[in-house]
């Protein structure tokens, strides 16, 4: 039995973790029944607190309805066993599955919300299904259902409190083998990404909604697992199991042990279940002491009890060498121009942001768009990757249309962005950063992950192999480790331009790669840019700095009030007289904009 | 037709009860992005000293007007200081760190002032004394309690004065700015921590106004009385249009008819299902509220 999750929290070695499963087998040896009856209510909430976790902790999705997925898996088990004639077992999968669907359910129609909306959508979510259940005659009204066997295992019929506690206790390894594979996925890394920064997770091709979607059914699952538990453990299902405080306590495990991390959850649920019981010789007072202790432990730990730490990256000795074929642009076999952009406009309320704005990019040019600032520069840059919907236009990537395609999808058809203000997952490491820049470029689905296929360890090898690579390429090698927010200014910029590179693009926009950037950040930029050609990637460059534009460039575009007014040659452009006017200015402010360009807006 | 006009006036009394409440949740969410658990729980505990007053000192000594207005009163100034300690030593503390935890301190509090409730006063309910005459109205074959207009007019007045507030005053735009953007507001000037303390305030003594006029009007009150009301105001400013002040008072008032409506022609079994039904779609369809958000994304 692989108990990694403690191995990998650091503290606990695998010596440890076969420790603490030793000492959770031999407890309910010593234990009385209540002791015994109070670390199964731990396990019960363990397991309820991975399956939040999935959703809070890792997607960042505030769920306040959870107790929706215990009470579905609870009822399921409960009609399923005493008017369908099922064992306790055969409800097993069919509790998780319904829990399952129930996430679609609730998740479908709310994710585009807001976190704050869904977190009261869920709360809404879960008071309909307890009403649902307390209202119906079907489920027993606020009786609930009685009667539900317990448990029969190769004959014999687990009763006692010691029994249960077994059972719990290989649910929750169960729990634990699972989750723990959904965590360091390609998965795991995208909901991680989501929970950093949506729009930055879209943009690098990770596709949000359905990702979402999966956290909540994912996180749902276990809900369900536990809610079958609970069913046969008592015997008895009734509405007053799953009431908001329900999810409330669920959700303080997850929060009070700390956000997406295994063995803080678990400290989280011993905490949670276990604290009102030691208060139990104050009496009347243990409600009011829990939860004065719960504002204590927030404002002295806000980050929770054990927190989740970044993953320790090994950094190869030597940098690893891919194939040419795992990193180069790949081939399209599309004659015409790369990119193709028609009369395209954009306007925000009455403003018109881009108007008529068109030009081609052919495979392995670089072409730079300059102008002053608020000229629809960035504006042309969304439009063509999916984040603003334009009025009209066409844009075509290899004859392939983009229009209309979210912005994950514009990924997936070859086009990769960096943005001007920098959007990185801040408290990820940098090679996560980049590896969630692979997301489009990688295969292995939710189900892989669970069944750990062989297919899916190689897949994840070469992925940190290949991550490590784009970090050595941009000059980040020894870095991969560490994480991306406490980066300086110059190597976030650096890993930006990774993360996108990762996805392989055919087309790399860059917006204002060198903004804040001193000289010798911008040699080495320029440089970078080089390398970058000579993987067969096309570029379009955002720049202020002249310099820079002139030297690198073999076409530039000039956009002016959201129009297109020069385009050509980067000598032909500099000599054009509305260009001039526009933009470079004339005598001292020619040489001023040349020499020391101003930074970004 | 009369039961529809009795049900519209159940609705908009209850209503106002909302409306009042929802205020505070959306000033509070306007500005620290923070939906204040506990903020149902302070109507509660406004409730429950406003009881403390009518019963024990108030009332025997002064005429029924002026105890209830002293009862009130003093109630919103104490619930309001309470609302204004829990933002200074369980939120503000938070405020620059994740927004969960100071969720969870949130919840906290909520359930501290639960169970502090329930051990000064007991489990049970606590009967507030009847102090308003029983005279209704006939319209249209419904009765109209002189109560239940008290009640709206009262809500009305309260809210048309905050709004005049935060729109007509140095303070009150202190918040909006504040609002809009934490660090600007701060580097302009404004003290930010002590506008976040006010609002408090504010919000509290809305919900402590509310939680006093229940109890007149329902008769009973205890110590559970604030959670659920708290979530259906909170659902009220959302449905209004979250951080926007005329939205939740339209929220609180839609809220309590669809309540109201949802208990008289089906059954108050389902009313909170027709409650967050209504959420949920409104949040499908319409994401922004009745009247617009009035909340900065922050990227």
């Amino acid at each position: 039995m692989r108990l990694g999750a403690f191995a990998k929290a650091g503290i606990l070695g695998r010596g440890g973790v076969a420790l603490l499963l030793i000492a959770a087998l031999v407890f309910p040896l010593l234990a009385d029944n209540y002791e015994i009856s109070v670390g199964t209510g731990i396990l019960t909430y363990a397991v309820l607190g991975l399956g939040l976790n999935i959703v809070v902790g890792y997607a960042g999705l505030l769920d306040l309805g959870y107790a929706a997925f215990f009470a579905i898996g609870a009822y399921a088990a409960g009609l399923l066993t005493t008017k369908a004639g099922f064992t306790y077992w055969e409800t097993v999968p069919a509790s998780m599955l319904l829990a399952g669907l129930s996430g679609i359910v609730v998740g479908y129609p709310t994710l585009r919300l807001r976190s704050d909306y869904l977190a009261i959508v869920t709360l809404g979510f879960g008071e309909i299904i307890r009403i649902t259940a307390t209202n119906l005659d079907y489920t027993g009204g606020p009786d609930g259902i009685w009667g539900i066997p317990h448990p029969v295992f190769f004959g014999y019929r687990l009763s006692t409190q010691r029994d249960f506690f077994y059972l719990v206790l290989g649910l929750l390894v169960l729990t634990l083998y699972f989750v723990r594979r959904l965590a360091v996925s390609r998965l795991g890394r995208a909901w991680l990404g989501l929970r950093e920064d949506e729009d930055a997770a879209e943009a690098v091709g990770v596709p949000a909604l359905r990702v979402k979607l999966l956290a909540y059914i994912m996180g749902a699952l276990w809900a369900g697992l536990a809610g079958g538990f609970f069913a046969t453990r008592l015997g008895v299902v009734n509405p007053q199991s799953f009431t908001y405080l329900q999810s409330v306590l669920i959700l303080i495990v997850v929060v009070l042990g700390g956000m997406g991390s295994i063995p803080g959850v678990i400290l989280g649920a011993a905490v949670v279940v276990g604290l009102p019981e030691v208060l139990r010789s104050i009496q009347g007072w243990r409600m009011l002491a829990f939860s004065l202790g719960l504002v204590v432990l927030m404002l002295a730990r806000p980050q929770g009890l054990w927190p989740m730490r970044g993953r320790k990256v090994a950094v190869p000795r030597e940098s690893p060498r891919p194939a040419r074929s795992e990193i180069a642009a790949p081939e399209t076999g599309y004659e015409g121009p790369l990119l193709e952009v028609e009369g395209l406009r954009c306007s925000f309320g009455g403003l018109v942001a881009v108007d008529d704005v068109g030009f081609a990019v052919r495979r392995g040019e670089l072409l730079s768009i300059i102008g002053p600032n608020g000229a629809g520069k960035t504006t042309v840059f969304n439009a063509i990757t999916g984040v603003v919907a334009p009025e009209r236009g066409a844009v075509r990537l290899a004859g392939v249309p983009l229009i209309g395609r979210a912005p994950h999808a514009v990924v997936e058809a070859g086009l990769a962005r960096t943005f001007q203000g920098i959007r990185l997952f801040r408290s990820l490491t940098a090679l996560d950063n980049v590896l969630i820049g692979m997301h489009p470029r990688l295969a292995v689905g939710v189900v892989g992950t669970l069944l750990h296929a062989p297919h899916v360890k190689r897949e994840e090898a070469a992925a940190a192999a290949t991550g490590h690579f784009w970090l050595d390429f941009v000059g980040l090698a020894g870095k991969a480790g560490h994480i991306a927010g406490e980066l300086p200014y110059g190597d976030q910029r650096r890993l930006e331009i990774a993360r996108a590179l990762a996805s392989r693009p055919l087309l790399l926009l860059l917006d204002e790669p060198a903004a804040g950037m001193n000289p010798s950040e911008k040699g080495a930029l320029m440089r970078l840019v080089a390398r970058i050609r000579e993987l067969g990637t096309t570029i379009i460059l955002i720049e202020h700095d002249m310099n820079l534009v002139m030297r690198v460039s073999d076409r530039v575009i000039v956009l002016d009030r959201g129009r297109c007014i020069a385009s050509g040659p980067p000598d032909a452009v500099q000599a054009d007289e509305r260009v001039i006017d526009a933009y470079l200015g004339r005598d001292e402010a020619e040489a001023e904009a040349v020499e020391a360009p101003l930074g970004p807006a | 037709m009369s039961l529809f006009l009795q049900l519209l006036f159940n609705g908009l009394t209850v209503g106002s009860f909302y409306a009042l409440t929802a205020l505070g949740y959306t000033m509070i969410y306007g500005i620290i992005r923070l939906i204040n658990f506990a903020h149902g729980d302070l109507l509660m505990v406004g409730a429950f000293i406003g009881w403390t007053l009518l019963t024990t000192v108030a009332i025997q000594h002064i005429p029924i007007a002026a105890a209830i207005a002293v009862a009130l009163l003093l109630s919103m100034a104490a619930t309001g200081i309470l609302g204004l300690v829990v933002d200074r030593f369980a939120y503000e503390p938070l405020l620059r760190g994740s927004r969960l935890s100071i969720l969870i301190t949130a919840l906290g509090v909520s359930l501290a002032l639960e169970n502090g409730v329930q051990l000064g006063y007991g489990a049970g309910f606590k009967a507030y004394p009847h102090l308003l005459p029983s005279v209704y109205l006939p319209v249209g074959g419904a009765s109209l309690g002189v109560t239940q207009i008290g009640i709206f007019a009262l809500s009305l007045a309260l809210m048309l004065g905050l709004y005049l507030f935060v729109h007509r005053t140095a303070i009150g735009t202190a918040m909006r700015a504040l609002a809009l953007d934490q660090d600007a507001a701060r580097l302009m000037g404004i003290d930010v921590e002590g506008v976040i303390r006010l609002t408090f305030f504010i919000g509290s003594a809305l919900a402590a106004a509310a939680g006093v006029m229940m109890g007149l009007y329902y008769s009973e009150i205890s110590f559970t009385m604030g959670f659920l009301l708290g979530i259906r105001a909170f659902t009220a400013a959302v449905i209004g249009g979250i951080g926007n002040i005329p939205g939740a008072m339209v929220g609180g008032m839609v809220i309590g008819l669809l309540e109201a409506f949802t208990a008289g022609y089906f059954s108050s079994r389902w009313s909170d299902v027709a409650v967050f039904g209504a959420l949920i779609l409104m949040l499908m369809f319409r994401p922004r509220g009745i009247f617009g958000e009035r909340v900065v994304e922050r990227m």
